[in-house]
């Protein structure tokens, strides 16, 4: 009985500090007012609203957002020093793309926390070789960078707060490499349809909800022609993982608080 | 984690390890520190302001006790009435002892402080709203809250000082607590090294910051469940068991000779550090 | 970390300049106003990724013991050093005063331009324009009328240097170190034939310290703390003795087993005694010997040091009976107008033991003679000063040393430097040395500097450490030490210097010379040899060895009888030295004023450590402010009841009390250098620190202490905290 009273007192405290979070995680804003600056976005706080509280609209809110495509919190448009065409690179040959894959100019996206900017080498790479886009505006400016050499100042479009550890390799592993998913498919799954864009801007709402719906999700562990990367033991061990019916191994993704916060 | 998950599995995150769970798998942290061995230099607990972005709070802020030293070493006495401490003084590095039954977890209302997989007891920046209970239960003394916000208003580190911090550990602000965390920044690298590599994380592939300086290797840090790490070894000969709040050995005849033990173990927060006592020659 | 590199292509790379560098959660910056960019380069390479963290190794600076570093590097930042595990002697270990090495480099309080004087205030100048003025200020003088003062320098830069000072056939350069051993050095070079044998502390049963603090900051620290903890482990099984001697408990002395209060000064005269003790053990001493110790009975000793004559007979036992064992001499010896004889009766107890050429070792010499390093003493100081007092000198420079903090207040530094034409002080901050320049030059930091180093104290074979930069220089106008020299070497002899642009162009020539010699005869191409060297930042060298010399030898050993107490100054000042702040060229760097003392546990002040009964009697508790006063000069400070003291002495930590040198240090502390007595070892002429006599008296205020000990002030409280088991118990064999 005890036990069960003092659970039921930290059920309240929970609801009622979840509840708090949840309507300002959106907007990256922390439980307590207090802590700003450094570790947290301040104009995000600025930016939010601080009206109802109630539990049901952040459910909807962010369980709604879990389907895929949906593109109804596009974050804000970002100006870049270059306007990058993204539907000219990633975009499907039969609308007038190259269909490069994203890690060919991401690089660092397999083997980092992050995804990484391309190298103004790497743009002259090829451009260097392409006449025909020699005198557009935008190629000049590159240009103007390389011979200057200059980094290119482009600014963020995805940022998560400061005490958020995101890794694009573990991410990238797991579905593109692990799972054998299209890699724009994969990368899609935060950053939306970037290959239909030309400067990036945000799709997804990347908040801590926008994760938590994905990683409470059985995802195989392994897909037919997938490589098993890890100890298999430890799926077992830590993620409780299920067998469905075609014997494929299904887990969770890790929902411990300090996997993700730093 | 959704709200409905956590309702739903309220007790599997709430609970005392490993009392009445499963053992820690693959991974339990865990901590050994000779006391015979560490001379009190301090080197360990500047390499931890160096790593985890600790600020230094100033004279007037020491006086009021909110230094925020997540090492610290503590200086004793010998308590027998001598005119000079001829036997020297007795060190002892006191960080978060990452209880497996910690007092500071079931007293956050917020669950800010948890239990991870790993058996580091976590502190989540975010989510701490400064109610300060947890601090207040800790028996170790080890929680260290944030009373300024130090990198704004205090300009703990003005400009180029701030370029050194580690982008690996968070900057905290005012309003939150805080705590050794066994580094978990190169815990988690290492981890994700050995994931990719599709192994676990060897001995001694991942060192503490404290560790790593201290010049008479005092400190060994890795995995109890593996039984090759060095710290599981020592564990294992010094006969300290982590579920236990009063070791077997101590009962046993001569077992208190052997040197690890835990302190405040009495009080069944299960600690993750096993100390080896110091010694002092007989024949001098 | 074995990353095989061109140095210039790594700094080019980052050559995005600072501006766009990600703080971690420093800005307030967010996608919303476009303030956050992303980390982005022009061109890369493989080994720069965003978030993986690169190294690169160096050379710590902090100290002169030669540690060798690696730097964590991230987004062209260096974060944190940590020790390089392939130095013999640091082995990957670092120290506190080691990791605060990046707040030397990032401090806030740096010099960033040239600064001439006007008046009062300084004047930021081109480097082109303060050259000029070198060059004009140094035009007709004579080689007499030129000193160069400088902290411990070796490798090429002392090379460099002493070039510049020859072409002017200047011989003055004083090499001035303010805590350095050197009456030890002296004494060693007496009785083993070297200044700086090796002290293998593993391979001792027993150590017996006379106040060498060892674990704290004597001689090469860190080296030491490792083999301290394989002594305590035992070769086989058997856990080594510290018995440590001294009138004020060092960091090393609340280490030991056994800790001994012996009246100051009398260290020599217990080094005999234990000797007397051994030959009536049975230890076969020779007849000089035997007849020279013939007066020290234990009786005596006793009467004069203050340890027990039983506690003697328990020593000479344990050292009878545990071989091989080691004798070390210390600062706390040194340090007094009989420092030498002291230093000589110890080390003869060494020899006695016949330890020297088992735990006393004969070390490697680095092959090159001229990169050897200059080592510092006080002698050096005095000299200088007494040339400046006389006005011999015009142009006065001074690099890598703080002499108007650190020469003791009598000997009126300031004032006769201020007797020098023309003074040009090197410096990262503005010291009190700096702000009586007339002309300041901002210097890299050890951490974005190139260089070379030898460590004095050479711990398991010869070596050339190298230094090289972690991360692009900080500030646009700061120069290297090596740069600065070259440029003004240019001045002199331009043809010989022409071919290189830089300082780093003449180290990779000077390196590449040698190659052969420098363990390249293997690599054919100069590259490779270069790349690998800085991948690995240390040159391990085969040296010649000299072997040690094991005759002992009494001639002229006369140690006087303990002096009477003073009936106007009472108390025996012991200035100590503090292993983070030491001489005080590191007070700057917060994490060090902030690391409590380890035996205080003060932070950010200076204390009176006092014995609690001596207190008793002057009516002092604990945060009295009380006044200490030499012949010349007074100090206030709080008192601290420290039990670990001699009752007739007080001690001052030394490194606080500064007037200048930025934020973290000015205004905290006091600075004891102050009130020193200028006496002076008879032998060596060194400045005998533990010689001053003050005493105390109370001003009436009193202040809250701020330290992290807690109200039960070093108490357990019945609990098991701390704990401790006696040796005889624990089988440290069966330990893993």
């Amino acid at each position: 009985m005890h036990r069960f009273l003092r659970l039921s007192v930290l059920l309240m405290g929970l609801f009622a500090a979840v509840g708090s979070y949840a309507v300002d995680a959106p907007q990256s804003e922390p439980v307590d007012p207090g802590i700003e600056g450094s570790a947290i976005d301040k104009s995000a706080k600025e930016k939010s609203d601080s009206g109802g509280s109630a539990l049901s609209t952040w459910e909807s809110k962010y369980f709604g957002l879990g389907s895929e495509g949906e593109d109804d919190n596009v974050g804000p448009a970002v100006e870049q020093p270059i306007e990058f065409p993204h539907f000219r690179h990633a975009g499907d040959a039969d609308k007038g793309g190259m269909e490069i894959n994203c890690m060919y100019c991401h690089t660092y996206a397999r083997r980092s926390l992050v995804a990484g900017i391309p190298p103004v080498q790497k743009c002259i790479g090829c451009h260097q070789n392409i006449e025909s886009v020699r005198d557009k505006p935008r190629i000049k400016k590159l240009f103007e960078y390389w011979d200057a050499k200059k980094a290119i100042p482009w600014k963020k479009v995805h940022d998560l707060p400061d005490f958020v550890r995101f890794s694009h390799e573990r991410h990238v592993k797991r579905f593109i490499f692990q799972l054998n998913r299209p890699v724009q498919e994969v990368c899609g799954y935060c950053h939306g349809e970037v290959k239909t864009m030309t400067v990036a801007r945000r799709q997804k709402l990347l908040s801590m909800g926008f994760c938590v719906t994905c990683h409470e999700k059985d995802h195989p562990v392994t897909a037919e022609g997938g490589t098993p990367i890890g100890d298999q033991a430890y799926w077992y061990s830590m993620r409780k993982p299920l067998i469905d019916a075609s014997g494929i191994i299904k887990a969770k993704g890790p929902n411990d608080c300090s996997v993700c916060h730093k | 984690m959704s709200i409905s998950t956590l309702l739903e599995n309220y007790s599997e995150f709430r609970h005392f390890h490993p009392v009445d769970d499963v053992p820690h798998n693959p991974y339990k942290w865990a901590m050994s520190i000779d006391l015979d061995a560490c001379s009190g230099c301090n080197a360990c607990s500047v390499a931890c302001y160096a790593e985890n972005n600790l600020p230094v709070v100033g004279r007037e802020k020491y006086l009021h006790g909110q230094a925020m030293h997540w090492m610290r070493i503590e200086r004793y006495w010998d308590e027998d009435g001598r005119e000079f401490p001829d036997q020297g003084a007795q060190f002892l590095p006191m960080m978060c002892q990452q209880c497996e039954a910690a007092p500071c977890e079931t007293v956050c209302p917020v669950g800010a402080t948890n239990h991870t997989p790993d058996g580091i007891n976590s502190q989540i920046y975010n989510r701490c709203i400064g109610s300060r209970y947890c601090s207040a239960n800790c028996p170790y003394k080890v929680r260290y809250f944030n009373w300024y916000d130090y990198p704004t208003t205090d300009n703990v580190w003005p400009a180029e000082m701030n370029q050194q911090l580690n982008p690996d550990v968070t900057v905290r602000g005012k309003g939150v607590m805080e705590k050794c965390t066994f580094c978990i920044q190169r815990v988690t690298v290492a981890k994700n090294n050995a994931k990719s590599e599709g192994r676990l994380v060897h001995d001694g592939e991942v060192q503490t910051a404290c560790q790593q300086a201290c010049p008479t290797s005092a400190i060994s840090f890795g995995n109890l469940v593996d039984p090759e790490s060095r710290v599981h070894k020592q564990w294992q000969v010094q006969k300290v068991e982590l579920d236990k709040d009063a070791q077997t050995k101590d009962k046993e005849e001569g077992g208190s000779d052997l040197r690890g033990y835990r302190i405040l173990e009495e009080l069944r927060p299960y600690p993750s550090v096993m100390y080896l006592e110091r010694v002092r020659e007989t024949a001098i | 970390m074995n990353n095989v590199f061109d140095r210039r292509d790594f700094l080019k790379v980052l050559g995005w300049g600072g501006a766009a560098v990600a703080l971690s959660g420093c800005g307030n910056g967010s996608v919303e106003n476009g303030e956050e960019t992303v980390v982005s380069y022009v061109e890369t390479n493989d080994f720069m990724i965003p978030s993986i963290s690169v190294y690169f190794n160096s050379t710590c600076a902090q100290c002169d013991a030669g540690c060798s570093i690696t730097g964590r590097i991230r987004e062209g930042r260096v974060l944190k050093v940590e020790g390089n595990p392939d130095s013999g002697i640091n082995r990957g270990k670092t120290c506190g005063l080691g990791q605060a090495g990046v707040q030397h480099h990032y401090n806030p309080d740096r010099v960033r331009e040239p600064l001439l004087r006007t008046g009062n205030s300084g004047e930021a100048i081109t480097w082109e324009k303060a050259y000029a003025l070198i060059a004009e200020k140094m035009n007709g003088v004579s080689g007499e009328e030129i000193a160069f003062l400088s902290g411990g320098v070796s490798g090429h830069l002392k090379v460099l240097l002493g070039n510049y000072l020859d072409s002017f056939g200047c011989k003055n350069h004083f090499v001035y170190e303010a805590i350095a051993p050197a009456v030890v050095r002296a004494a060693n070079k007496k009785s083993y034939g070297v200044e700086m044998p090796r002290f293998n502390i593993s391979k001792a049963k027993v150590v017996l310290s006379f106040g060498a603090d060892f674990l704290g900051a004597w001689i090469s620290p860190v080296h030491f703390s490792q083999q301290y903890a394989q002594f305590r482990k035992g070769a086989d099984g058997q856990r080594g003795v510290l018995v440590q001697v001294e009138s004020k408990m060092t960091l090393t002395g609340a280490n030991a087993d056994r800790w001994l209060v012996v009246r100051p000064g009398t260290e020599g005269i217990l080094a005999l005694g234990i000797i007397n003790a051994l030959g009536s053990h049975g230890v076969a001493l020779s007849g000089d010997i035997a007849a020279a110790v013939k007066s020290y009975n234990k009786d005596r000793v006793s009467k004069d040091t203050g340890v027990s004559a039983e506690q003697i007979d328990k020593i000479a036992a344990l050292l009878k009976t545990r071989t091989p064992s080691l004798v070390l001499a210390g600062s706390a010896a040194e340090g007094y107008a009989h420092g030498s004889q002291n230093a000589a009766a110890i080390n003869l107890l060494n020899q006695v033991l016949g330890n020297v050429g088992k735990t006393v070792e004969a070390a490697e010499a680095v092959p090159f003679p001229q990169m050897a390093p200059a080592t510092g003493n006080t002698v050096a100081l005095k000299t200088l000063n007494d040339g400046l007092n006389a006005g011999k000198y015009k142009v006065l420079f001074s690099y890598a040393t703080n002499p108007v903090f650190t020469a003791p207040g009598v000997m009126k530094f300031q004032d006769n430097m201020a007797k020098a034409g023309f003074k040009v002080v090197f410096s990262h901050y503005m010291d009190e040395t700096a702000m009586q320049a007339d002309l300041v030059l901002p210097l890299d930091s050890a951490l974005e500097d190139w260089g070379t180093q030898v460590p004095e104290y050479l711990a398991t074979c010869a070596q050339i450490n190298i230094q090289q930069p972690l991360m692009e220089k900080l500030h646009a106008n700061t120069r290297g030490m090596g740069d600065i020299l070259l440029a003004l070497i240019k001045q002199r002899r331009a043809e010989d210097y022409k071919k290189f642009d830089d300082y780093y162009a003449y180290l990779r020539a000077a390196v590449l010379q040698n190659k052969g010699a420098l363990g390249g005869k293997a690599i054919a191409d100069d590259d490779i040899f270069w790349n690998e060297t800085l991948s690995k930042g240390i040159i391990k060298l085969e040296g010649p060895v000299k072997a040690l010399s094991s005759k002992a030898s009494v001639a002229g050993l006369m140690l006087p009888a303990p002096v009477a107490i003073d009936a106007q100054y009472p108390l025996q000042l012991i200035p100590s030295v503090n292993a983070s702040l030491r001489d005080g060229r590191n007070a700057n760097q917060p994490w060090l004023q902030e690391s409590p003392d380890p035996l205080t546990t003060i932070v950010w002040d200076s204390w009176v450590e006092i014995h609690p009964r001596k207190a008793a009697e002057l009516g002092i508790v604990e945060g009295d402010i009380v006044e200490v006063t030499s012949k010349n000069g007074s100090v206030k400070a709080q008192a601290y009841l420290f039990p670990g003291i001699h009752p007739d002495a007080i001690s001052i930590p030394l490194g606080r009390g500064h007037e200048a040198m930025g934020r973290y240090a000015k205004g905290y502390g006091v600075n004891p250098f102050q009130i020193l007595d200028a006496v002076f070892d008879k032998e060596t002429g060194e400045l005998a620190l533990h010689e001053t006599r003050v005493k105390v008296s109370k001003t009436g205020s009193r202040v809250i202490v701020v330290k992290d000990e807690g109200p039960a002030g070093g108490s357990q409280m019945g609990k098991k905290i701390a704990a401790r088991l006696p040796s005889d118990k624990v089988k440290l064999s069966e330990e893993i």
